[in-house]
């Protein structure tokens, strides 16, 4: 079913309400992060500063996003000692490449989230993820129900939120295995004791319907 | 390979920002990044998009060490790890899933030089996994030599580029001589850990422009040994 017709069906007269008071929320919080960017408080002025060769703005940087950034390595490799491993070598590559950091590409905590997930994928790959964890409960946490209620209310994901929940229930599962727990197809599978073939079909349809509705939404703000 | 259907494309970028492609199908998409817009702009769709969902993972306080052990690295110092490499699983295995074992007997090499390189990368053809060439990167130098005894199609060269990670400009390193050996000395600075190796056939002198103009052949990133 086409997200638009899904969306039609679940929209009543409270989400339009409430979606109004979100976007408030959401510019007013804007206007904060722009104003906290001229003290040099926000990650994206940082990562301009790191790649002028400020030491400083690293060690900044650090002290802004280290918590983050170790809860997100961590979350995906499970072991401390290899989200620390994970953590440093991020920072290392962040003072390398700050240079390269295009701020229209996105904000800096996105760009520092993405270095951290892709290294700490690059950790799973090399170590395996048996020799990691043997925690049988891996990857439970992603499939409570109320998950994507814990995404907070601003704007960007509100409708990351919205969007999420026209998905069916196992595509929702498979983006969030693989985004937040750094899962493999394979691993998804496994978890959801489904075949290979439906996770990677799951996968695809969840993000083709995932970017027509956010495609959507873009468009209405 | 890289679909050309755009709702596939635009798929597979999500899939390519999610983490479900494998090391080889990650980096052929980073190279194809370098010179293709549409494909970049549907990562940094995903991207952006995806981002407010990494605030499912808890923040929590890292190693009360770990700056120190960063700024000290800025230095200059090797890595302070906990795991030294040689105890890790077969590092050699891992980087390509499928490595020669002439490449396996160079990174072993490498591994006991006495100066050892700060960065290796491993390059081979998109979607195959036997190691074609091994870089090594040493303070502002890099080295680049075929393993494989891979040779350009007549008339034509091989040229070295580098994309700095979270680039998506290819810079030319340089047309790999006959000789399968090419060293780059004063290597850009952005040219480091992560950053995507690639190898493109040009004409004799390299590419006109500034950019690839012929096919990428191999794909390697530059990771610690």
């Amino acid at each position: 079913m086409p997200c638009s017709e899904l969306a039609d069906r679940s929209i009543d007269t409270w989400e339009i309400l409430r979606h109004d008071m979100t976007r408030q929320l959401g510019t007013a919080r804007d206007f904060m992060d722009d104003t906290r960017s001229a003290t040099l408080s926000s990650a994206g002025a940082l990562i301009e500063a790191v790649g002028n060769g400020s030491h400083d703005a690293l060690k900044r940087l650090y002290e802004l996003e280290s918590r983050r950034l170790y809860g997100i390595a961590l979350r995906i490799v499970r072991r401390p000692e290899v989200a620390a491993d994970v953590v440093q070598d991020a920072f290392i590559q962040v003072w390398e490449n700050a240079k390269s950091f295009e701020r229209e590409r996105g904000a800096g905590g996105a760009w520092l989230t993405g270095i951290v997930r892709f290294r700490a994928l690059d950790a799973v790959r090399k170590l395996g993820r048996e020799a990691l964890s043997d925690d049988s409960t891996l990857g439970d946490e992603a499939l409570a129900p109320e998950m994507v209620e814990r995404l907070d209310a601003q704007a960007e994901a509100w409708a990351l939120k919205r969007c999420l929940g026209l998905l069916d229930d196992q595509q929702r599962r498979c983006v969030i295995l693989a985004f937040v727990d750094g899962f493999s197809h394979a691993e998804i599978a496994e978890r959801l004791a489904a075949p290979l073939g439906s996770v990677k079909s799951w996968v695809r349809r969840g993000l083709i319907a995932l970017r027509s509705c956010l495609e959507n939404h873009d468009s209405r703000r | 390979m890289i679909p050309e259907d755009s709702a596939e494309r635009h798929a597979l970028a999500g899939e390519y920002v999610l983490g479900l492609l494998d090391a080889a199908e990650t980096r052929e998409i980073a190279a194809v990044l370098a010179t293709d817009p549409e494909l970049r702009k549907a990562v940094a769709f995903w991207e952006k998009h995806l981002h407010p969902l990494a605030a499912l993972a808890t923040p929590t306080e890292p190693p009360a060490d770990l700056w120190d052990r960063i700024a000290a690295r800025l230095d200059g110092a090797p890595p302070r790890r906990a795991p030294r490499w040689w105890n890790r699983p077969a590092p050699w295995r891992w980087a390509t899933g499928g490595i020669t074992a002439v490449a396996a007997a160079l990174l072993l090499y490498i591994a006991l030089l006495p100066v050892s390189p700060s960065y290796v990368a491993l390059l081979h053809a998109p979607q195959q996994e036997q190691v074609a060439w091994v870089a090594t990167v040493n303070r502002d130098v890099l080295t680049i030599h075929t393993v494989a005894a891979a040779n350009p199609p007549p008339d034509r060269a091989f040229e070295l580029w580098a994309i700095a990670p979270g680039s998506t400009l290819p810079q030319a390193l340089g047309v790999i001589p006959k000789d399968g050996v090419l060293r780059v000395r004063a290597l850009p600075s952005d040219v480091r850990l992560g950053a995507t190796l690639a190898i493109s056939v040009e004409p004799p002198g390299g590419s006109p422009t500034k950019r690839p103009t012929g096919p990428i052949m191999f794909v390697g990133g530059l990771t610690t040994m």
